[in-house]
């Protein structure tokens, strides 16, 4: 059952009628029970799967509370984490690590070209990477004292299966969720109308924007070599709009369906394409939830920002080849991943360099920031180059083809921008970038709250309506859902 | 807990006038969707229905994709000039049984013809997806004018009803992005005054894309969609109407390549006589290469030549047998 459709629509309006007409010590039954059946409406057939690691989760936690020797309890942790994250490993990337693995032997040793490792083919389940994560995170936090386990076995299963960030996300961290279960939930007609608010703004960025680029990207993308250098370079920008709309549009909607429900998730994007650096886009603005899950259980353990210089762009790099390999077994993925620590590594090594020529050159305040965005996305760009292709052939194809035609790019754009559908896609980008640019110095849906109700309405009929006069509800799957 | 009443009811009647004011935005929404059908619409064959300037015609055409191609640009128009008679083309490209069923009860449900001709392609008997997956296709209503006879026999059948609820509702209709644009296909638009040149690979791929490679598998509902058919032959003689089933012509090493083709030419056969049914078979006529604007599709020539030496004579011997 995706987000963008109606039988999710519906699905949803009972459950929140129904939430609210029964008392609060029943609620996390219904909860539990709508988000399994929604798991199981959404094509997966790895409810099982989902229940025993919630199991070994919370059993795993359990001993890990009980028990004070120090061994014993790291050992646990050890099998639970090998556990859970054996799960996704199996699911997600065995395939991947077997091809590699021989390919690789093949290339050694020819002769070997007749043994293969056994491939099961196993399908991933939907929202293991994320519901794995949040495993993880309870039992380091359980692990560290930060958190004493969950006893309830219902709670703790509806913090893995809570429906909205099931499939995608936000990775929610068991403390802030658990104990807002505990918390009465009484009926906020502000709430609501706030959750409905992100829900409807999370549709129109899905349905109305992400889905109506997506098919011009995909067609670009499919045959690199027989699209144009415009389409090929006009793709890769609606793709940064396209994956923005598409997880964010996400996020909106899970964060705003759990506000109707009276709980409070994770912020996960802040106006990314609008960092002034890509250490800002990623510690501050882009699927917030996942850079702090590595901060926090990777970077940080690692040996964070203490060492040496090496040291910590050693850390830096590892996080970000395993943030990448997250993504997705293939080898595109761990390359984006392995760019993005990379500038981070440059930037870390030329700090002291930028200063003084920062010093030297200066700029006015809003041209420099207006500079710094503008480079920060086109870093960023490339990266989703690699993030987008089919392959590593194919990413390096288009980036050497569009960076061949750098200096007439501009020109061949605007030759292209011709069709009414590109146009519109373009104005829709405008939209959705005033409405990012007013939210960076004000909350926008705060600026409208204080509107009166004729303009606050007028706004909510305009979003409904252009999802239904523009959307596209051919029920694409979000990007992340693949993750 | 139960929430504060108060805090519930203005939550609910704000909720309401919400919902109010937004249904009577809506219906300006669908109202502009049906000016913009009658503005635009032109192939669509339920618009065509509605629209009919006749109460009464002498032929229907109802098929698929090769039936279609008779009512390409000008084609209509000078078969009635040839034959002297009413003729309206309601075929739909990737259109089988249930289809063309629904086609006509709705044609029925308003008007009255002589005959059906009915352009049989096999493929169509072959799986859902001519069938009941194609009816519930959204795009098939996208210039469908609100007809409550139409309305009435999508709700009748379990499988129609979504579809009929969002004909009801106009989503689709209001959702179309090709709602400015001509409804033309883009065969008739471009390729149709081509002509096709051969090659093996993509005859291959079309007959890889219309035939299931084992068209004699227990998988294969063969046997439903030709009951389905007589049933359709003996719907028609309730309702007074003669059937005539033509095989339009295809290329001869499009027609090598089918799959099962004589079995289901002796089936079809089989049913048309115990129905009393009268069957051309004009596969093998008029079908020189140069005829056809892509693998099996004829083109402006062969349509007109088609019309000149085969079909305008079925159509007139029809009619002297009518009168």
């Amino acid at each position: 059952m995706l987000f963008n459709s109606f039988p999710f629509l519906a699905f949803f309006a009972v459950l929140a009628a129904s939430y609210y007409a029964i008392p609060h010590r029943h609620r996390w039954i219904l909860l539990l029970g709508a988000s399994l059946y929604f798991y199981a409406a959404s094509k997966s057939n790895y409810v099982l799967l989902l229940l025993g690691i919630t199991l070994v989760a919370y059993l795993a936690g359990l001993s890990i509370g009980a028990s004070a020797d120090r061994r014993k309890r790291t050992a646990i942790l050890a099998a639970a984490v090998v556990a859970v994250l054996g799960a996704l490993f199996v699911f997600k990337y065995y395939d991947f690590f077997a091809g590699s693995l021989d390919a690789l032997i093949a290339d050694v040793w020819p002769a070997s070209a007749r043994l293969r490792l056994p491939r099961p083919g196993l399908v991933v389940a939907a929202g293991l990477s994320f519901y794995t994560f949040s495993c993880v995170s309870y039992l380091a936090d359980v692990y560290a004292g930060r958190l004493p386990p969950e006893r309830h076995l219902g709670h703790f299963a509806l913090y893995v299966a809570f429906f909205p960030k099931l499939l995608a996300g936000p990775i929610e961290r068991a403390r802030p969720f658990l104990s807002q279960l505990q918390q009465p939930v009484s009926f906020s007609g502000a709430a609501i109308a706030s959750g409905l608010q992100l829900m409807l703004w999370g549709l129109f960025k899905k349905v109305v924007i992400a889905d109506r680029l997506a098919p011009f990207v995909d067609a670009a993308y499919r045959q690199p070599e027989l699209s144009s250098v415009a389409d090929l370079a006009l793709a890769t920008y609606f793709f940064a709009f396209q994956l923005y709309c598409d997880f964010s549009g996400y996020s909106d909607i899970a964060i705003g369906a759990a506000k109707v429900l009276g709980i409070d998730l994770i912020e996960n994007f802040r106006r990314p394409y609008f960092s002034t650096s890509v250490r800002e886009f990623w510690s501050q603005r882009w699927h917030l939830s996942l850079t702090a899950w590595f901060r926090d259980y990777m970077y940080i353990p690692l040996g964070g920002n203490q060492g040496s210089q090496l040291r910590l762009s050693f850390n830096l790099m590892a996080v970000f080849l395993v943030s990448g390999l997250w993504h997705g077994a293939n080898w595109t993925f761990v390359v984006w991943g392995g760019l993005n620590g990379l500038y981070l590594v440059v930037s870390l090594m030329t700090r002291r360099a930028r200063k003084k020529v920062a010093g030297l050159v200066r700029l006015p305040a809003g041209l420099g920031s207006c500079l710094r965005g503008l480079l920060t996305f086109h870093l960023v760009l490339v990266t989703w180059v690699f993030f987008r292709a089919a392959s590593l052939a194919d990413a390096t194809a288009i980036l050497a083809r569009v960076s061949r035609s750098a200096a007439s790019l501009p020109r061949l754009i605007r030759a292209r921008v011709t069709s009414g559908e590109i146009l519109l896609s373009l104005a829709l980008i405008g939209v959705l970038l005033v409405v990012e640019a007013l939210d960076e110095t004000r909350p926008f849906w705060e600026r409208v709250r204080a509107r009166p109700l004729f303009v606050r309405w007028a706004l909510y009929y305009a979003l409904l309506f252009s999802l239904i006069v523009l959307g596209t509800w051919k029920l694409q799957q979000f990007v992340y859902m693949q993750f | 807990m139960f929430p504060e009443a108060t805090e519930v009811t203005t939550f609910l009647r704000r909720a309401m006038a919400f919902v109010l004011v937004g249904l009577m935005l809506y219906l300006g929404l669908y109202a502009a969707s049906e000016y913009l059908i009658y503005k635009h619409a032109r192939r669509n064959r339920f618009y065509m229905v509605k629209t009919a300037p006749s109460a009464r015609y002498d032929h229907v055409v109802l098929g698929a994709s090769h039936a279609a191609a008779l009512d390409f640009e000008d084609m209509n128009a000078r078969l009635e000039q040839m034959t002297g008679s009413r003729i309206l083309n309601l075929s739909i490209v990737g259109a089988g049984i249930t289809v063309n069923r629904l086609m006509l009860e709705y044609f029925l449900a308003g008007h009255q013809t002589t005959d059906v001709v009915y352009v049989v392609d096999s493929f169509a008997f072959y799986s859902r997806e001519w069938n009941e997956d194609r009816l519930q296709d959204a795009r098939l209503f996208y210039r469908a004018p609100f007809d409550p006879a139409l309305a009435r026999l999508l709700l009748r059948s379990q499988a129609t009803r979504l579809v009929a609820l969002d004909y009801i509702v106009g989503f689709s209709r209001i959702n179309n992005p090709d709602r400015f644009k001509p409804d033309v296909s883009e065969e008739e638009a471009t390729r149709f005054g081509r002509t096709y040149r051969p090659i093996r690979q993509i005859d291959q791929q079309r007959t890889g894309y219309l035939y299931p490679a084992k068209v004699d598998g227990p998988a294969v509902p063969r046997g439903r969609y030709l009951a389905e058919f007589e049933d359709l032959l003996r719907y028609g003689k309730s309702r007074n109407v003669r059937f005539v089933v033509i095989k339009p012509p295809i290329p001869q090493r499009i027609y090598r390549m089918i799959p099962g083709e004589g079995s289901f030419d002796a089936a079809l056969k089989e049913i048309l006589s115990r129905q009393g049914v009268g069957f051309h078979d004009f596969s093998l006529v008029g079908n020189d290469e140069r005829f056809f604007y892509d693998t099996d599709h004829l083109n402006r020539a062969g349509v007109l030549n088609f019309f000149e030496h085969y079909l305008k004579g079925t159509l007139t011997s029809l009619a002297r047998g009518a009168s």
